[in-house]
């Protein structure tokens, strides 16, 4: 099962990175959106491979070795290790917040255009939006 | 809360890694337990007190808070 997971990305990874590469040099004087298109599926490609391949090849090494496999999935299910991954990224989400605020507050002192600082905020208030959620459901859940 | 998790494995001559793999966790949480940095959740409190045959109260004790 993991085998498949990492190599479905892992072709779809190679086979954006030959349609990015095709554009590039296929493309005669690109405009608009074809521009930047075939950059995007190059970069896309090569971070899908290189996250599908390390899966594929993960898989394969703990399919040789059931015991260090066994020992992973122990340290990936280890309450302690979950309380400690669950507090850093409470951590930095909590960061990101006052982060990310004082940096959306020096943009708009600095005038830098509606249209940059517009999507920015609502990702922002959305990403706040979905913590409140996320509490209350688990509110009625336990 | 204090806990008496290395004194009983010390008596009954098992180490750190053979508890952890027992109790599948890692042998950094039985470590932990037993420096008394880490409180266990009530499912692995209950797996370990049924690994040594006590009940748990006889392992985990609670003590409260001081100041």
């Amino acid at each position: 099962m993991r085998t498949i997971k990492g190599s479905v990305p892992a072709a779809a990874g190679i086979l954006l990175f030959a349609v990015g590469i095709y554009l590039v040099k296929g493309l005669d004087r690109p405009d608009g959106v074809l521009r930047a298109l075939p950059y995007v599926c190059v970069g896309l490609g090569c971070g899908l491979f290189g996250q599908g391949a390390g899966e594929l090849l993960n898989a394969l090494i703990l399919r040789k070795h059931p015991e260090q496999a066994k020992n992973l999935e122990i340290e990936r299910r280890d309450e302690r290790n979950v309380m400690l991954s669950e507090r850093a990224k409470a951590k930095g989400f909590d960061a990101m917040t006052y982060i990310f605020a004082a940096l959306l507050l020096a943009f708009a002192l600095m005038g830098v255009s509606f249209e940059v600082i517009l999507p920015f905020v609502i990702a922002y208030l959305l990403v706040q939006f979905y913590a409140v959620y996320c509490r209350i459901k688990q509110e009625k859940e336990y | 809360m204090r806990n008496r998790l290395e004194e009983i494995r010390k008596e009954r001559g098992i180490k750190q890694e053979e508890l952890a793999a027992a109790l599948e966790v890692s042998r950094q949480t039985i470590g932990s337990l037993e420096n008394g940095r880490y409180n266990p959740s009530i499912l692995l409190a209950f797996k370990i007190a049924r690994y040594f045959g006590m009940k748990i109260e006889d392992i985990f004790i609670y003590e409260e808070e001081q100041g």
